[in-house]
């Protein structure tokens, strides 16, 4: 029997062609796009809004594949959309991309898929699995490891990123090479559910309204007033709403005292951090361990010495890195191998 | 091989019906209008086809049969055409719609215009069962109002629907009585006389003829105010006349009306079986009571969105349905099944599988070993 494979198609360039892909490779690909957003909120280019499951559905009719939609708004809300809320409301930066592939993709849909038959669940995300080892992607400068840490060996044995070995520019020729409408489809790079970037007006809108509070210095002196710590992330340096003769960026929300606190660039350099929820890929490390670590998106991997204490883990950098940010993920790679990751709680001041 | 269990979405068109078109595709293209013998054979083909579809309907003069683009076309010219109508000779006095909770959407939509552009609309509700509330329905047709409409049977569930009873209360109250009948032609006897009605809607897809033709039978004498204007039609509907389609639509009323009784006993022969099957799940169940088409099993199974399981058994090579809403992705609870009083978890874990022309035993048996897997798999698959 040749192997189903349930192709997640949010109807950008990269899934459809990892539906080709498939689709070439002669497994039987069943291309399916989810509904992430509740009907108020599709007027914008999202995962599933309307214009994007018509791009899907083209592609798929293009390649001569099922496809279907599958409507997970309201798990969406309750483990994407409520959580980064509530982290903003709590004076965190958090990382919903991290939790939409954790709880939605690999999680409900790959359980979905499982019930649907399906062997493997595929993306478009640029990351490879080998030997059930999570890899970085070919193309460095497009590698999404970073949201994908949270898959564990259960996972891992379940999917498969086509595109992983492929440049966005590889990516972009084959889906012109097959007449796919979306093979010049411009990247989305905004968090999909907040329009327009406007992560303070969704917040406003969400419940969460601004409090004007007090901008602080490490001494604990008053440099201005914020018009809200919602939406502020460490290592910001616009918006605080301070004049300062030399730049000040933003170090540390103290949501309970509804302060921010404000200093110089060395002061947003840590030594450290401590991250919850540690999971890992394969085996969880015994030892203390050498690894390297991103803090963010494109952040280059620092080298750093790994401890781990049930599911957490305190790392200290060889050396300081900028803005380690209480919400974002925090992952371990070793070379190429993503090992695990976790989430940031706290840096620690160098 | 997919095992289709969708006939109430669509039909097959019957090979013959095919056969019968294609003549009027190729060298009988002329147009049933014209003087000369071409317009005339296309004239003689349709006036056929007209008096077919009146023998389905045991009406007594095939004039009273008006060709249209199909069931919703036919349900708009019933009852905007009836209540535009009426509201004029009545000075504006009789602007009163009544209908009920469970029709299909071609009519609560349009209901739902009419109330925009000022009519005053009624929608009867319905028991447990999915039998539409006669009482309420009668009740409701007062001397303001200016037509009546009840589907005939249940798109969904299948539930045959008090019409004749609705048309004997209605009797003398000067209200004209439209049935929605696209889901019960060709499954249920249909007879204009012994119904009562006085407008009646029939779909050609549902009957194993092509999309994009059916028919309103308005009784002899009863006034609408056209939708689509034109001559033809007597007037009462434009355009000129989908000749092929309309001779396809013919020929598969008169196959209907000639195997209605073979057909009736084989689908509920099936029927019960699919029912014996679903029930044999544990968590299942079949909805509606009453007396239902032959061919429809509406089932809940708890734990699962139908959707799903409609995705699962298409997987398998069974075409079932969810409701009118699956394209979107969404399991919304059916109308039909609110209307029932059903709670909208198990609205939501509901398929049709629905029966007819050309369903084999094969088909049967492919359903019987894929739903009871599909729906086990569903219940168990890794939560959220």
């Amino acid at each position: 029997m040749r192997p189903r494979v349930l192709v997640a198609m949010s109807g950008g360039v990269d899934s459809s062609v990892a539906a080709a892909l498939v689709a070439e490779s002669g497994a039987e690909a069943v291309g399916v796009t989810m509904k992430l957003l509740g009907r108020e909120g599709v007027g914008f280019g999202c995962c599933g809004s309307p214009a994007d499951v018509q791009d899907a559905k083209r592609v798929c009719e293009k390649l001569g594949i099922s496809h279907y939609t599958v409507d997970m708004a309201e798990l969406f809300n309750d483990a994407v959309i409520k959580p980064f809320i509530d982290a903003y409301a709590a004076g965190r930066t958090p990382n919903p991309c991290v939790e939409c592939n954790r709880k939605v993709k690999f999680g409900h849909l790959l359980g979905l898929a499982q019930a649907w038959g399906c062997d493997t669940v595929a993306t478009g995300h640029y990351a490879r699995v080998e030997g059930g080892r999570l890899l970085r992607s070919r193309d460095e400068a497009k590698d999404q490891t970073y949201f994908l840490y949270a898959l564990t060996a259960r996972e891992l044995g379940k999917v498969s990123f086509p595109v992983g070995g492929l440049s966005k520019d590889e990516v972009r020729a084959k889906a012109r090479e097959l007449g796919l409408k979306t093979a010049d489809k411009p990247e989305s790079m905004e968090t999909c559910f907040v329009p327009g970037r406007d992560v303070k007006g969704f917040l406003a809108a969400h419940g969460v309204a601004p409090q004007p509070g007090r901008v602080v210095n490490a001494a604990g002196e008053t440099l201005g007033e914020h018009a809200g710590y919602a939406g502020l992330t460490v290592g910001q340096r616009k918006g605080l709403g301070v004049t300062t003769k030399a730049p000040v960026f933003v170090t540390r929300i103290e949501p309970e005292t509804n302060t921010v606190v404000v200093g110089g660039k060395d002061e947003t350099f840590s030594k450290g951090l401590t991250a919850t929820g540690v999971t890992w890929t394969g085996a969880a490390p015994g030892a203390p361990t050498r690894i390297h670590a991103r803090i963010r998106h494109r952040h280059a991997p620092a080298a750093a010495l790994l401890t781990v204490a049930g599911e957490t883990a305190s790392l200290s950098f060889e050396a300081p890195q900028a803005s380690v940010t209480p919400g974002q993920a925090v992952v371990f790679y070793a070379g190429d191998e993503v090992l695990g990751g976790g989430t940031i709680v706290r840096g620690e001041p160098s | 091989m997919t095992a289709y269990f969708d006939h109430n979405a669509t039909t097959p068109v019957r090979p013959e019906v095919v056969d019968a078109m294609l003549p009027w595709l190729r060298e009988g293209f002329g147009n049933p209008n014209s003087v000369y013998s071409l317009g005339q054979k296309a004239r003689a083909a349709v006036e056929r086809a007209r008096a077919q579809a009146a023998g389905l309907l045991g009406a007594a003069d095939e004039s009273e049969v008006v060709f249209t683009s199909g069931g919703s076309e036919s349900d708009v010219l019933a009852i905007a055409g009836a209540a535009w109508q009426a509201r004029d000779e009545s000075g504006g006095k009789r602007r009163k719609v009544v209908t009920s909770a469970i029709e299909h959407d071609a009519v609560r939509l349009l209901v739902s215009q009419l109330r925009r552009r000022g009519f005053e609309v009624v929608e009867a509700g319905c028991g447990a069962d999915g039998v539409v509330d006669l009482d309420a329905m009668t009740k409701a047709a007062t001397d303001d109002a200016a037509v009546v409409s009840l589907m005939h049977s249940n798109n969904e569930t299948g539930v045959l629907q008090p019409v004749a009873a609705l048309a004997a209360a209605l009797k003398g109250r000067g209200v004209l009585l439209h049935t929605d009948a696209v889901q019960s032609a060709g499954k249920v006897p249909l007879s204009v006389k012994t119904l009562g009605v006085d407008l009646l809607a029939l779909s050609g897809h549902k009957l194993n003829a092509p999309k994009g033709v059916g028919a309103l039978w308005v009784r002899k004498g009863t006034r609408l105010s056209p939708v689509v204007t034109g001559h033809q039609e007597r007037n009462r509907r434009g355009g000129t006349e989908n000749v092929a389609s309309i001779v396809g639509f013919g020929l598969a009323c008169e196959l209907a009306a000639r195997e209605l009784e073979a057909h009736a006993a084989r689908d509920l022969q099936l029927r019960r079986r699919v029912e014996a099957a679903v029930l044999a799940i544990p968590g299942s169940r079949v909805n509606g009571g009453g007396e239902r088409l032959p061919n429809t099993v509406h089932a809940s199974f708890e734990g699962l969105d139908g959707h799903h399981l409609v995705v699962a058994l298409d997987l398998e090579g069974v075409c079932a349905s969810s409701g009118p809403a699956c394209s979107s992705g969404a399991s919304t609870p059916s109308h039909v099944l609110t209307a029932m009083g059903v709670d909208p978890v198990r609205s939501t874990g509901s398929i049709r599988l629905s029966t007819g022309w050309g369903t084999t035993d094969a088909d049967l048996e492919r359903l019987l070993a894929v739903l009871p897997k599909a729906v086990e798999r569903l219940r168990g698959k890794v939560p959220a």
